[in-house]
């Protein structure tokens, strides 16, 4: 992903938006975490970051037992039982 | 084959586990499915003893869909569960201290394969409750992975 970043300040109970229909609100602040609560069209998926690394992750786990390896798998845990 | 802990018998047959018989009642319910398989709501666990202790988690909805799994305290032993408010409503784990792996929650982790070995994101564990059979895939921010090198044991990598 390119381009600049736009640096926006915002207080709890603020928004922005973005585009005509996504808006982006300010729930609650704590030290470690910002809770955001956004409103987009049904047709928009909103995902955390690594959900979409663990979606990949799962598709790949789903192809594991097309792979022929879980053999060697079970091999190298019985070498750890050994 | 069957499943872990089943009675009345109901006949799913996978093409990676040939006709698994399982009970309703052994049924577990993915409210909201998995990361990429958000259909996938009812799965089964099965065990086959010779492959302890992976378990494989079948799905319901189609039988080609299986996972390899892990309970994650073979995988680590001092694994932390850590769920938000919204995850242990889901799971009807009652007050606030942390559920108990093993007595409140079954917590498995998913093989993903990576070149001749698998890999394991503990960050990610699949939680069962076992209060009512409800089951997710918590994420948590950054990736807790583990990768089983060739003597057997669990690496930790990030």
């Amino acid at each position: 992903m390119g381009g600049a970043v736009l640096v926006v300040r915002r207080r709890v109970g603020e928004t922005i938006v973005i585009g005509d229909s996504i808006e982006v609100t300010i729930i609650e602040i704590s030290p470690t975490r910002v809770k955001l609560g956004v409103m987009a069209p049904r047709e928009v998926s909103v995902t955390r970051q690594e959900t979409l690394a663990v979606a990949a992750d799962n598709r790949r786990a789903a192809g594991f037992l097309g792979s022929g390896k879980v053999d060697g798998v079970l091999r190298m845990l019985g070498r750890a039982e050994a | 084959m069957t499943s872990t802990f089943c009675d009345e018998r109901r006949v799913i047959r996978s093409p990676w586990l040939g006709d698994v018989e399982w009970d309703p009642k052994c049924e577990l319910f993915f409210p909201h499915g998995l990361p990429g398989f958000e259909d996938e709501r009812r799965m089964i666990p099965v065990e086959i003893p010779a492959q302890r202790p992976l378990v494989y988690l079948q799905s319901l909805e189609q039988p080609q869909v299986c996972f390899v799994c892990m309970p994650v305290l073979v995988i680590d032993p001092v694994f932390r569960l850590s769920l938000s408010d919204e995850e242990r409503a889901t799971l009807a784990i009652a007050g606030s201290a942390a559920p108990v792996p093993g007595r409140d929650v079954l917590c498995l982790g998913l093989l993903v394969p990576s070149g001749d070995t698998v890999e394991v994101n503990l960050a990610a564990p699949i939680v069962i409750s076992l209060m009512n059979s409800c089951c997710l895939q918590t994420v948590a921010g950054s990736a807790s992975c583990f990768r089983l090198a060739p003597d057997g044991r669990w690496v930790a990598q990030c």
